[in-house]
Order: C-alpha cells, then sequence, then structure tokens
C-alpha cells in the first residue's frame, strides 16, 4: 500500500548558503525594483505623514501604507518559505532568469505604461517570446537530466530543525540586506533633503525601520518554515513514525479527489519538487493577491497618479469579462460544447435588471416602487437574471443534444443572432433599438451608490468574480466536472460508464448561462443603460477569444485571458489610436502612411483582425493557450514524441506523466 | 536468387512516446511471397502503416527497388508500384464498384491500358464483374475483400502488400482469397502477406517472418517456419 | 397572386446566389468536416473583387454609355478575377489556417477558421469602411414582364451563371478524375492515399472550387444588388450554411436545393403583416427575416439534422 509520489532527498545541511544566496536574490531584485523604481517607498511615507500631521489626515493613505507593510511581511515570509522547501532541483541561475521575467518585467512595464492592464497585457507577451526562447534553447541545449526520484522522505525531528533554521535564516538575510540597501538610498535622500519639513519624523522611521525589518524577517521566517514543514509531512504531524503512518491517509485523501486535485494535493505531500509552485506558495500569492485587490482604490493613486475614477472603472469593466470567461470556460473549456451564441445569455441577464430595474417596469406593468427601495431589488433581481439566463440555457440546450460538436457551434451561433433580432423587434418590452435607460444602480448600506461611481462597482465585481471563481472551482473538482470532462474526451465512453449526457450537457449549458446572466445584470446596473445594437456575433467571439487565449479548461488561464483580451480590446487599441493621431509621437508618422494607404484605418477598427490572427496562431501553435491545464495539454500535445516540455504553471518541471507517478497500488 | 524488392533495415516507429516496432529488418525478392505472422498487437499493421509512409519511422530505412521510400507520402510510395491492401479492406463505401476500380488506378493515365486491366481483373474476379455498377457498400465481406484486392491489382503493381486478407471471412471464402492470392504471384507480383491465420498462410509463402511485441523473432523458409516448435505452440495452435 | 409570383421570382434569384456559396460548405465539409467559417467571407471578397475591378479597372461610372463588346468583356473579366482571386484566397487560407490543423482535436480548426473569418471581415473594414458601398450598374437594366411578373435581365445573368456553375460542379465531381479523388478523400482519407491520391492536394483543389465559385457568387451577387458590405459575407454565408444543412451537408444537389428554399422562404417571410403575434408580427415579416432563417436553422438540426437530401450521419465511433 505505499504511495510513490516522486520527490527529493532534502538537500544537506551545507547547502544552505547556496540556498540563501539563490532565493535571497531571487527576491531582492524584484522588491528592490518595485521599492525604488517605483513608489512603494513614497506609499509608507504618504501613511506616515498621513498619522503624524493631523493635517494631512487621509485613511485611504493609511490604508495604503499598511498594504505595503503587510506585501513585505508576506514577501518575506514567503522567502523563508522558499529556503525551507527547496529541493534543488531548479538551478540558481534558472530561478533567478524566470523571477526576472516573471516579476522584474512586470513590474517594469505596468510602470512604463502607467496601466495595471496594459502593463500586464505587455507582460503576457513578453512571457510568451520567453517560453518560445526557452524552448529554442532547451532544444539545442538540453538541461542535464534530473536525478532519479526516490520515494517520499518524511521529515525526521533533526530535519525539521535545520528547515526551520534554514527558513528563519533565509528570511533574515532577505530582510537585512533589503533594509540595509533601503537605508542607504533613504539616507542619501535624506541628506539631500528630499524629506523637507517631515524629515525628523522620517528619520526616525528610517533607522527604526532598518532595526525592525531584520527582526521581522527572523518571525516570519519562523512562520514560512512552519509552513514548508507543515506542508512537507503529510496528516499526521509525527514526525518520527510518519513514514508508515503518513501514507495510507493521504492513500485515501488522494483517492478521494478528482485528478486535478489529487495532483495539487501531491504537491502539498512534496513541496520541496518545486518550491516556487507548491500550494504553500500558492497561499503567500493568494494573500498577496487578496490584498492587493481589497487595497487597490486606496493605492492606486500613489502608483498611478490622478484618474484612479477612470481606472476602476475599466476594471469594473474588465471584471464582467472574467465573470463571461468563467462562464464560457465552463461550457466550452470543461464540457467541450462550443459556443458561439455566449452573447445570448449575457443579453437576457442584462435586459431582465433592465425591464425591472428601470421605470419600464412602470411603462410596462404600472407599479411604482419607491426610489429608495428600488435599487435593493438589484440583489435579488440578480440571481433571478441568472436563474433566467440559465433556464434558457436549459431551453436552448435541451434541443440541441444529439448534435455534434459544430453542429451544435452553429444552433448556439444561430440563437444568438435571433436573441438581439427579438430584443430589437419586441420593441413594445424593451423600447428596441433605442434600449432602456435610467437603469438603477444597485444599493447598498452606507454606500453613495450611482453611475458615475466606480468604486463600489470595483468591489461589487470582485464578490461577484470570487463567488464565480469559487463557484467554477467546486464545479470543477465536483462529480459533475469531472462528468463534463470526461464527456468532452469522449462522449461514448463517457456514457458507457454511466454519465447521464443529457443531465450533464444541460447542466453544463445551464451553469454557463447562468454566470453570463448574472455578468448581464452588473453590466445593465453598471452602465445605467443597454441596447440590442450593443451585443453581436463579435461579443461572443472576443469571450471565446478570451477563454482560448487563457487556455481551454484552465481557470486561472481563463480570467488571465479575459484580463489580456480586455486590455487589448479596450486598453491598448484605443490608445494607440490616440498615439497615431498625436503628432508628437513616435508611430505618428507610420500612422499617417498608413492612412494614406487606407483612409479609414484605425487601431479599434481592426480588433477583430487581431482577434482572429491571435485565434488561428494560438490553434496552430499553442492551442492549449497560455496556461493551460494540464489535462489538456496532455490531450493537445499526445501525438508529439517531445520530451518533457516546461512551459505550464501546472505542473511541476522534472515530472514526466506526474500523474502517472502517483501510483496508488 | 532474385534481387531485393523490398528492404527494411532497423526499422523503429513510435505512437507518441511509446516504441511500437524494435529494430525491425527484413526484405522481400522479387517472385516471392513473404508472410509476416504475429499475434494481435504484434505490430503487424504498424509494420504495413511504415512502409506505406502512413506512420513515420523515427529510425531506420526502407528501400522499395533501390529508392528509399521512408519519409515520403503514400501517395509517392503506390506510384513506384507498391499497392496495399489495407487491413478490413476499405473500400470507398459510397462509390460503385466500377468507381472504386477506377481509384486503383488512380496514378495511371493511358485510358487503354486501364481499360485492359480492368477487363483482366474482372476475368480474375467474376464476381466483380457482375456488380460493376454496384454501391460497394452494399457488398458482403467476401466480396468487398476481393474488391480491395482487385483495386490494389488496378495500379499495375510490381509489389503487392495484404494486410490480413483473411480478417472475417468464412473458411471458403478465404480458400479463394489465397488460391487469387498464388495467381497474382504467378503473373508476376510479388507478395508481401501480413497474416495471423499462420497455417494458412505458411503453406503458400515461400519465406516467412514471425513478429512479437514489435520485435522479429524468428525468420526461415516457409518449410522451416511450419516445422518450427514456437510457431507451431503460438500460432497453430498445438503439439 | 402576382405579389406571390414575384416574391418567388426574387426568392429564386438571391436563392440561387445562396445557393452558389452553400456548394463551398457543403464540399469543404463533405471532404474534412469542418465548418469553414471564413467562406461567407471570401464570398464577401469576391463582391470587393468584383467592386475593385469595374469601378478601378474599368473605371465604370454609367453602363449605359458602353458598348456591348465593352461591356461584356468588362463582365467576363470581372467574373473571371473574382473567380480566380477568390480561388486563391480560399487556397491560401486552407494551407495557412487549416492544413497545419489537420490531426488536431476537432474544435481546433472550427475555432482557426471563425479566426479567419474575423480577419478577414475586418481587413474588408478596413479598405472599404463600415458602411455598405454601392456599386454602379453593370448592366443597363432592363425589365421583361412575363405575365404580371416583373423579372431584369439581371436576374436572368444570376439564374444563368448559377446553373451553369452547378451543373458543371455536378459533372466535375461525378464524371472526372479528380472529382472521383475527392469523394474518395472524403470518405476514406487513408485509403484514397493509398490509391496514389494526393491528400493535401486534392483538399487544396476542393477548396480552390468551392472559394470560387463563392468568388463567382461575390460577381452576380454585386450585378444584381449593386452594393456590398464587409460583413454580408457573415450574414449570407450564415444563410448559405443553413442553406446547405438543410440540403444536407456534404451533399452537392442538397445545397443547392437549400438555397432556392431558403431564398424563398427569406422572400415569403415578408409577406407577413405587421401585427401582433399571431396574425403578424410586430414590424413585419422584414424585420424578422434574418431570425426565421436561424430558427429554421435551428429546427432542421434539432428535428432532421441530416436535412433534406443527406445521409445519415452518424457519429463516427
Amino acid at each position: 500500500m505505499a504511495m510513490l509520489v516522486p520527490s527529493q532527498i532534502l538537500p544537506q545541511t551545507g547547502e544552505t548558503r547556496r540556498l540563501l544566496l539563490k532565493w535571497v536574490i531571487a527576491f531582492l531584485v524584484p522588491v528592490l525594483v518595485f521599492t525604488l523604481v517605483w513608489s512603494g517607498e513614497a506609499i509608507l511615507n504618504a501613511a506616515l505623514l498621513a498619522i503624524f500631521f493631523p493635517g494631512s489626515f487621509s485613511i485611504a493613505a493609511i490604508a495604503a501604507g499598511l498594504f505595503m507593510l503587510l506585501f513585505y511581511g508576506i514577501i518575506t515570509g514567503l522567502t523563508g518559505y522558499l529556503v525551507a522547501a527547496d529541493s534543488g532541483r531548479q538551478s540558481l541561475l534558472d530561478l533567478w532568469i524566470s523571477m526576472f521575467f516573471f516579476t522584474v518585467v512586470p513590474i517594469l512595464l505596468i510602470y512604463i505604461t502607467a496601466n495595471l492592464f496594459v502593463g500586464l497585457a505587455a507582460s503576457v507577451v513578453v512571457w510568451a517570446f520567453y517560453y518560445y526562447g526557452r524552448r529554442l534553447v532547451r532544444r539545442f541545449r538540453p538541461p542535464a537530466p534530473l536525478p532519479p526520484l526516490p520515494s517520499l522522505k518524511v521529515l525526521d525531528a533533526e530535519m525539521r530543525a535545520t528547515l526551520l533554521t534554514r527558513a528563519r535564516l533565509g528570511s533574515f538575510w532577505f530582510a537585512l540586506s533589503f533594509s540595509l540597501i533601503w537605508l542607504l538610498v533613504d539616507l542619501l535622500f535624506y541628506f539631500t533633503g528630499q524629506y523637507g519639513q517631515a524629515s525628523l519624523v522620517f528619520l526616525v522611521w528610517i533607522l527604526l525601520r532598518s532595526v525592525l525589518l531584520p527582526v521581522a524577517g527572523w518571525l516570519l521566517g519562523s512562520l514560512g518554515g512552519l509552513v514548508a514543514i507543515r506542508h512537507a509531512v503529510p496528516a499526521n504531524g509525527n514526525g518520527s513514525n510518519g513514514d508508515r503512518a503518513g501514507a495510507p491517509v493521504s492513500t485515501r485523501r488522494l483517492r478521494l479527489l478528482s485528478a486535478t486535485r489529487a495532483r495539487e494535493e501531491a504537491r502539498d505531500l512534496v513541496p520541496n519538487d518545486l518550491p516556487l509552485r507548491s500550494t504553500g506558495a500558492r497561499n503567500f500569492y493568494l494573500l498577496l493577491l487578496l490584498a492587493l485587490l481589497v487595497f487597490y482604490p486606496m493605492i492606486d493613486p500613489f502608483l498611478f497618479g490622478p484618474g484612479t475614477d477612470s481606472r476602476l472603472d475599466n476594471y469594473g469593466n474588465a471584471g464582467y469579462y472574467v465573470i463571461l470567461a468563467l462562464g464560457l470556460n465552463i461550457v466550452v473549456g470543461f464540457a467541450g460544447l462550443l459556443d458561439l451564441g455566449y452573447v445570448a445569455f449575457f443579453v437576457i441577464g442584462a435586459y431582465t435588471w433592465a425591464m425591472v430595474g428601470s421605470p419600464q417596469l412602470t411603462v410596462l406593468t404600472g407599479i411604482h416602487i419607491n426610489p429608495d427601495i428600488w435599487p435593493w431589488l438589484f440583489w435579488p433581481m440578480l440571481i433571478v437574471a441568472a436563474l433566467i439566463a440559465a433556464l434558457w440555457g436549459v431551453l436552448l440546450g435541451a434541443p440541441t443534444l444529439r448534435l455534434r460538436g459544430d453542429y451544435l457551434a452553429i444552433v448556439t451561433l444561430g440563437f444568438g443572432e435571433i436573441i438581439p433580432i427579438v430584443v430589437q423587434n419586441l420593441d413594445k418590452y424593451t423600447n428596441g433599438t433605442n434600449g432602456l435607460t435610467g437603469i438603477y444602480s444597485p444599493a447598498f448600506f452606507g454606500v453613495h451608490w450611482n453611475v458615475s461611481t466606480s468604486e463600489p462597482y470595483y468591489y461589487l465585481i470582485l464578490v461577484l468574480i470570487a463567488i464565480v471563481l469559487l463557484a467554477n472551482l467546486r464545479l470543477r473538482d465536483s462529480r459533475i466536472g469531472r462528468a463534463w470532462i470526461a464527456m468532452r474526451e469522449d462522449e461514448i465512453a463517457a456514457a458507457a460508464s454511466g454519465i447521464n449526457l443529457t443531465r450533464t450537457k444541460l447542466l453544463a449549458f445551464a451553469a454557463g448561462a447562468f454566470f453570463s446572466g448574472i455578468a448581464g445584470a452588473y453590466y445593465a446596473a453598471k452602465l445605467s443603460t443597454v441596447t440590442s445594437g450593443n451585443f453581436s456575433f463579435s461579443d461572443s467571439v472576443i469571450y471565446l477569444a478570451m477563454v482560448v487565449l487563457g487556455g481551454l479548461g484552465s481557470i486561472p488561464g481563463v480570467v488571465v485571458g479575459a484580463l489580456a483580451v480586455y486590455a487589448v480590446n479596450v486598453l491598448v487599441l484605443p490608445q494607440l489610436d490616440a498615439l497615431g493621431n498625436d503628432p508628437s509621437s513616435i508611430i505618428y508618422p507610420i500612422y499617417t502612411h498608413i492612412l494614406q494607404v487606407i483612409p479609414n484605418f484605425s487601431f479599434s477598427n481592426i480588433r477583430n483582425l487581431i482577434f482572429g490572427i491571435i485565434l488561428v496562431v494560438l490553434m496552430i501553435f499553442r492551442p492549449e493557450g497560455l496556461i493551460p491545464s494540464t489535462r489538456r495539454r496532455h490531450e493537445l500535445h499526445h501525438t508529439e514524441a517531445e520530451g518533457v516540455e516546461i512551459t505550464s504553471l501546472d505542473t511541476p518541471p522534472g515530472a514526466p506523466g506526474f500523474e502517472s507517478e502517483m501510483r496508488v497500488e | 536468387m532474385n534481387e531485393v524488392m523490398l528492404q527494411l533495415e532497423h526499422v523503429d516507429t513510435f505512437y507518441g512516446p511509446i516504441q511500437v516496432l524494435h529494430d525491425i529488418n527484413l526484405e522481400v525478392r522479387r517472385g516471392e511471397i513473404v508472410c509476416l505472422l504475429g499475434a494481435n498487437a504484434a505490430g503487424k499493421t504498424t509494420t504495413m502503416k511504415t512502409i506505406f509512409g502512413l506512420v513515420r519511422p523515427r529510425r531506420g530505412r526502407i528501400i522499395f527497388d533501390g529508392q528509399r521510400i521512408d519519409n515520403r507520402p503514400a501517395s509517392d510510395i503506390v506510384r513506384l508500384g507498391l499497392a496495399l491492401v489495407p487491413e478490413a479492406r476499405r473500400i470507398f463505401p459510397r462509390m460503385t464498384v466500377l468507381e472504386n476500380l477506377q481509384m486503383g488506378a488512380y496514378t495511371r493515365t493511358n485510358k487503354a491500358e486501364i481499360e485492359q486491366d480492368l477487363d483482366h481483373v474482372c476475368q480474375i474476379f467474376p464476381r466483380i464483374k457482375e456488380r460493376l455498377k454496384q454501391i460497394a457498400g452494399t457488398l458482403s465481406g467476401g466480396e468487398q475483400q476481393m474488391l480491395a484486392m482487385a483495386r490494389a491489382l488496378m495500379s499495375r503493381p510490381r509489389m503487392m502488400c495484404m494486410d490480413e486478407p483473411s480478417m472475417g471471412l468464412s473458411p471458403l471464402l478465404v480458400e479463394t482469397v489465397f488460391e487469387t492470392i498464388v495467381r497474382i504471384r504467378s503473373e508476376g507480383v510479388t507478395i508481401f502477406l501480413v497474416e495471423q491465420n499462420a497455417s494458412m498462410a505458411l503453406s503458400l509463402a515461400d519465406r516467412g517472418y514471425v513478429l512479437q511485441t514489435g520485435k522479429i523473432v524468428l525468420s526461415d523458409t516457409a518449410a522451416n517456419l511450419l516445422e518450427n516448435d514456437l510457431v507451431r505452440q503460438a500460432y497453430l495452435g498445438g503439439s | 397572386m402576382t405579389l406571390f409570383l414575384q416574391l418567388l421570382v426574387e426568392g429564386l434569384v438571391i436563392g440561387s446566389i445562396y445557393s452558389l456559396v452553400a456548394l463551398g460548405y457543403t464540399m469543404v465539409y463533405g471532404i474534412i468536416e469542418l465548418i469553414n467559417f471564413a467562406h461567407g467571407d471570401i464570398f464577401m471578397m469576391g463582391t470587393l473583387v468584383s467592386l475593385f475591378m469595374v469601378t478601378n479597372v474599368f473605371h465604370l461610372t454609367d453602363v449605359s454609355k458602353m458598348s456591348l463588346g465593352g461591356m461584356l468583356v468588362m463582365l467576363v473579366v470581372t467574373c473571371l478575377a473574382s473567380i480566380v482571386i477568390c480561388a486563391l484566397l480560399g487556397v491560401l487560407i486552407e494551407r495557412i489556417a487549416y492544413r497545419p490543423l489537420r490531426n488536431a482535436p476537432r474544435l481546433a480548426p472550427l475555432i482557426s477558421a471563425i479566426g479567419v473569418s474575423l480577419a478577414l471581415e475586418d481587413i474588408a473594414k478596413a479598405i472599404i469602411g463600415p458602411n455598405p458601398v454601392a456599386a454602379p450598374y453593370l448592366v443597363p437594366l432592363v425589365h421583361y414582364s412575363i405575365g404580371s411578373v416583373d423579372i431584369t435581365n439581371t436576374d436572368i445573368i444570376v439564374l444563368v451563371v448559377a446553373l451553369v456553375l452547378m451543373v458543371g460542379l455536378q459533372w466535375l465531381v461525378t464524371s472526372t478524375r479528380i472529382g472521383r479523388a475527392m469523394r474518395a478523400v472524403a470518405q476514406d482519407r487513408e485509403a484514397a492515399a493509398l490509391m496514389g491520391v494526393n491528400v493535401d492536394r486534392v483538399i487544396a483543389i476542393t477548396f480552390l472550387i468551392g472559394a470560387g465559385i463563392a468568388g463567382a457568387g461575390g460577381f452576380v451577387f454585386l450585378l444584381s444588388t449593386n452594393n456590398t458590405v464587409f460583413n454580408i459575407g457573415f450574414e449570407l454565408g450564415l444563410f448559405a450554411f443553413t442553406a446547405a444543412v438543410l440540403g444536407g451537408i456534404g451533399n452537392l444537389v442538397g445545397a443547392m436545393l437549400g438555397g432556392l428554399v431558403i431564398g424563398l422562404i427569406r422572400a415569403l417571410v415578408t409577406y407577413i403583416p405587421d401585427r401582433d403575434l399571431p396574425f403578424g408580427l410586430p414590424h413585419g415579416g422584414v424585420a424578422w427575416q434574418d431570425a426565421v432563417v436561424f430558427a429554421i436553422l435551428i429546427l432542421i438540426l434539432v428535428f432532421r439534422p441530416t436535412g433534406l437530401l443527406g445521409q445519415q450521419l452518424a457519429e463516427k465511433v
């Protein structure tokens, strides 16, 4: 009953110094770049100013400062964790290079473009080239073969002590070197008089900080080390005889889980195999991401200067793209049913709230609702809209179940075309091409909420995304999620193993439509107006592009895909047009040349061309998308007899056929 | 001895990461009937597919009549005078029998010669002649097998490969098939035969190879193979 | 009754254009089981090429001032240019976007096709702008009256061109060597290769012919309607696809028949008066034309996926 999991004997104590060098530098560089090039410094200083100089008191500044402390704390703890969890399977140089590309590059790009999404979209492009280049390098200079994997070694007390010390040392050295460099720079600033009136407070703070940081590093390192140890020892927590007692528990646990989850669980058992991608490390990232998202409206002005409101507005719009992508991912990515009319459900969701939450309701039914109460109806109607959309999903899905994939695509496309026509022609109810206006914003306690405030919408969409994301994850790992995937792989085999195809397909349609309905209701409330002309086939295709770009079936993938597509669609292209029309910009001469040849040219007008080319190129060269799900990648590349290819954030490198190695005997 | 018609040298074939053929070496000489024996999943059909370029070998060379044919598309290989009667017949089901035969002569352009061959094939397969206008998918299994062989002959091959021509046929039909094979050989066509029906195949072949899990484990004259213990136990069902 | 007959003629004319485009869908589907989304846009490119030829090459402003010979040369050259350029475009698309995906999972080439379609539409939009562009008359319009039904010479040209192309294609596919090869590839690609058929080339030829016919369709469309727009290919392509499905996809005669039926239905829908259900439709049938066609598409796929003339399309196990 042995559970064989690939693993690596923990490194010898003599390696501690090398490990410290490796991880401290790997994190020091990006954090310093962030702090010094950008405004980590300024945010903390602003917080100090707000506290010590009552005239400049501002909750936002303090909250932003709080976030920065949290940020440094998490990074410090993470360093300790990683030092303890390392197995030496990733070489020093490899780590530094990939850390450079994955942290320093986006920080710089976001700084240069002064926009979070544009910077991230540019980073995605850089990453793609990086992957491509790395693969080329590996083709000509294959990496040294990895050492064979002995079976899992469970930690004994001595090893635990070593790991803990190592983690403490890691965080400590990270914090110390960071604070020393910071101190030097700050002193330089200080003595050149950059800090002006509040200089004494700052001097005290700088010195205090330089002492406190290493101490905090030591403590946080212990925390990181404990996390690493906890993840290294499965279940029973008793190191001395864990070898025997731990295995059955984890075996049982693994048996109960879907393959995706099992892989993650196995990573838990073996954090040392790939520290940066272990679940332990992922918890740190998640914490960081969560903090960033929650504090974002407060730190935005420090990061990008004025214009926070319009940026938050952008993010609020990007949010419903994310929900749509997650919903479509269920239908196309999990269940493998190509839906080309996804926009229809979005329209249904939007019109549901538009007709109930606007004066149109009075026009249609004569019902008058107190304007104080009316906005509150948004919350129940959000659910109702989603349910109505889901119902339509079932209605559409039911008759099309017998059809094969490409016919289904056409039926959904036809449906997507019909719905806007219907909405347009039933103008008695929907006001036709003029659309519905004056749709209420939602209401919430203590929030001043109307069309021009973007902050409440930012938080609303954040919560909605969180709910949809959780639902997606739960669905993927549930029985029905496995059924969807089985059906995608092979319908006949799935049916033969007892999956009710009808029910499974309908559920996929319903779930996808449900989320689309949520996005629609949100959209109607945010824009306060809906017009039937705003929804067309090209929207459905853009949603599809998000899912395909990110990676069919990959939840992190489609989120990234949605953001990237949104960035290109709404931010990059108009910005390029603005640049092209600006005589002082670099692209102005090129732009005018193009205009001479093609008089109607503008970058916004060729967005479909760009997405079209992206779709074709992706299908040919990377059908699994930017951040593929492991399963999907295996599926798409099964004919190629290539070696291990490390391009995914999802599979531990050096573990070919990771799943196949998790034998349960 | 006659010159070598078809030669496989150190051929390794993979399906993805899985190696199916291991270092296959075999040769077929002009005018011979050579058979390749093997159980299910031994790699017989893969060998055929490798010869015809439907699966690319990762290593090794395949030479037909002095020319390398590995890494050439199937259509080119057929033009060189090698024909295949594929496993499970693979006739074109929604075409008439005549059209199937015309497809067999696809590589040729001389209409008079094609007509002549059509007559000739109809002579060899009288059943086919009766059904020229019928849709091929409606033929019986035996007739389809005949059609597949006739179709292969229509390309005027110098060598014909057959992948399990006896599969799914009644014993009587199997006999007819094998008689036809001998007749085709007598007209100067070299024959390479892949079979599970070892006794039948060996009784008409000159030489044989035995394939086991992707490796050639035996090669000898057909007569010797019939006497070989291993072959007797594994394929002839007995003592 | 007169109105009905008149609509019938109109339906027949537009239907024959649908048929021409539907042929390309059905041929490509027949041979590689791909819904060639970009096919409608190839048709659109045909209208653009024709427009470009008459306005920029022949500098046509008023056809009534042209000599008969000059007009005929213009028509023939324009039609041929449209056919040739569309055919080459079709082959190019196949080479770039579909051939590398020959062995990929089913959805991959379909998504790639959607990508090509989007790209072509935007290229057209960049060239002619987002609004419909009017073309000059290609022939001096002559009205004939058969009984009380009015029919123009352009209608007759459309019908004749469509008929000639359809008959020609039918002959090509059933009676020639390349037609046999196409059918063989459609039925069993591997076996066809074993007959010495160069499968890639036959598939390319299929795209060549299908796209060429769409190019001819683009020409007659411009001839009969005198305008075009960048997304005409998407709309008309969907109707044509509906026609192909209605006739039974993979079936050439079915595609022709389906095109005519769809054209007739679209013409007859305009009959529906502007009243509330169930006695009519709000805004009248014209506003619902597209929706009706899509509804028909859905209904056929749901209740008779094999179409009117299609064989049983059993899922391959």
